[in-house]
């Protein structure tokens, strides 16, 4: 059976493949993250007010996300208990020693900015509430109640600094997993300094779809109509962000291609034979090319709010699919591909495994549900259902 | 600065301090010492009993001296008699502790034999569901003079 999915010549300790689907999942999850996050910082740092009325929860679907982020890797672990180890005992040679400091600077910029920005809701809730409810929001609230004007417009200010401190360290986070990948000298398909870039992109782009697509399920169920500015607006970004992808997902194809090294055989046998479909079809198609029409069609239509909504939609169900399928196309077929650019070999997903599709759903269900008791406990909704000025 | 920014903050910075004492109580003191790896850990395993005698120690003595001439020029030769037959430490100290039998299954063979696309093709290997009828391999071949002419 081996034999069916190996071609050429590999060598004898590339016959398993390592980093599974859920070694996929990981830059998935943390670029939803940072995604999400710029989304934020659209309204809380550059000041577009028509994105205000997600930018609260948009914070809040960074933070369900980032809570999970590391899970994959854990799971990955033969002994998860020994992951802290990286950050007692950090090898500096190693960019991934940085994964625990890096995620833990980040998780407290966004922790604290969720904090200022719902503190003079979580006051009012705790000098509202009784009981458990009481001592939970007062907790929340550090026992400081003082929502005054200078001490909303003093954490207004202090939140603004920390999503400029955000931006980049979202960009790091993220950038930083790219960096990995493109760090990896012997892999012809990861060994490019555009990596990090790509990886960035493609997080914002997912980050904001994503929020596009939470910000309707939350409306439609909270039944409550869409603020279509908003709407709107975030599909632009995500039109904007989309070319700044394609190009630069493009532009590393292009100048592999062009370059023509001693690796591009087996390049082009990875592109048309083991990712051709994922690749051409899912990330560049699907994930790219219909979306950036339709949602060039978006920003052309005049009125028809329901067309556009769907439209928004699709394109964003279709860039969120196509953004796993680039992280898919990076990760696994970086690893199809033998290290002796003569042989491929197959990745074959199992359901039932430490590494299987199975704890991969579980892992990416899981921060759907931590968003649902985060919103019960500090609800963002105030924001979505003001009337659009 | 406002009270409630003053408590976050006292509350990382004691996380930070948290984060520093675990640390200082989990990290063994002799990590670093000589690498970047517990520096005891080189005294605990020079400590560790010693299993393995090494082949030459079999062919000594005239205890075993037949089998090992007839291994030493073959084709075997690079496979350790201990591979098969266990470690030989307390044997050789003492020759009434026995040794575990060689394990001569078609599995233990295939180890090395057995087909794989990863392996050079001069390298000897077969089909198992195409040689040998089930049978056992050493039913026709010596593993201590494995080649046929």
């Amino acid at each position: 059976m081996l034999e069916n999915l190996i071609w050429g010549y590999v060598y004898p300790n590339e016959s398993e493949i390592q980093w599974s689907i859920l070694i996929v999942l990981y830059p998935y999850i943390t670029g939803l993250v940072a995604g999400a996050f710029i989304a934020s910082s659209l309204y809380h740092v550059f000041g577009k007010k028509e994105i205000k009325p997600v930018a609260r929860f948009a914070l809040l679907t960074a933070l369900s996300f980032l809570l999970v982020a590391m899970l994959p890797l854990l799971v990955h672990l033969g002994r998860p208990e020994r992951g802290i180890e990286i950050m007692f005992t950090p090898h500096l040679t190693s960019a991934m020693s940085g994964f625990g400091y890096i995620f833990s600077f980040y998780l407290t910029i966004v922790v604290l900015e969720i904090w200022l920005s719902f503190r003079e809701d979580i006051v009012n809730k705790a000098l509202s509430s009784h009981g458990w409810k009481e001592l939970l929001y007062s907790s929340l609230a550090l026992f400081s109640f003082d929502i005054s004007e200078k001490a909303l417009h003093d954490d207004e200010k202090f939140a603004r600094k920390l999503a400029i401190i955000g931006i980049p360290s979202a960009a790091f986070l993220h950038g930083y997993v790219g960096f990995i990948f493109g760090g990896i000298k012997a892999n012809p398909w990861w060994s490019t300094p555009l990596m990090p870039i790509i990886f960035l992109m493609s997080a914002i782009v997912s980050g904001i779809a994503l929020l596009i697509l939470l910000y309707i399920a939350a409306m439609k169920i909270r039944k409550h109509v869409i603020d279509h500015k908003c709407l709107q607006s975030l599909a632009h970004y995500l039109w904007i962000f989309l070319i700044l992808d394609v190009t630069l997902e493009l532009l590393e194809i292009v100048s592999m291609k062009y370059a023509s090294r001693e690796d591009i055989d087996i390049i082009n046998r990875l592109l048309s034979d083991k990712i051709g479909f994922t690749f051409y079809g899912v990330q560049l198609t699907l994930g790219i090319f219909i979306p950036f029409v339709l949602l060039l069609m978006v920003s052309l239509i005049k009125n028809r709010e329901t067309l556009k909504l769907y439209m928004i939609s699709i394109s964003s169900i279709f860039v969120v699919i196509g953004v796993f399928a680039m992280r898919w196309n990076v990760v696994i077929g970086g690893q199809e591909i033998s290290k002796s650019l003569s042989g491929t070999l197959t990745y074959v997903p199992v359901f039932y495994s430490q590494e299987g599709i199975l704890p991969a759903l579980i892992i990416f269900i899981l921060p759907f549900i931590i968003l649902l008791v985060v919103t019960s406990i500090l609800p963002p909704w105030k924001d979505m259902e003001e009337e659009p000025s | 600065m406002q009270p409630h920014l003053k408590r976050a903050f006292t509350i990382l910075a004691l996380i930070i301090i948290a984060f520093i004492f675990v640390r200082s109580l989990v990290v063994p003191e002799s990590f670093g010492q000589y690498g970047w790896y517990r520096g005891d850990s080189v005294k605990e395993l020079r400590n560790l009993t010693v299993n393995y005698a090494g082949s030459i120690s079999c062919g000594e003595e005239n205890c075993h001296e037949n089998i090992y001439t007839v291994w030493v020029k073959d084709r075997h030769k690079t496979v350790n008699c201990e591979t098969c037959h266990s470690p030989a430490q307390k044997h050789v100290l003492n020759a009434r502790e026995p040794l575990t039998p060689a394990d001569d299954s078609r599995d233990y063979c295939g180890k090395c034999h057995f087909k794989r696309i990863s392996r050079p093709e001069t390298f000897p290997q077969i089909d198992p569901e195409a040689h040998g009828e089930d049978l056992r391999c050493v039913y026709c071949h010596n593993p201590h003079k494995p080649w046929f002419d």
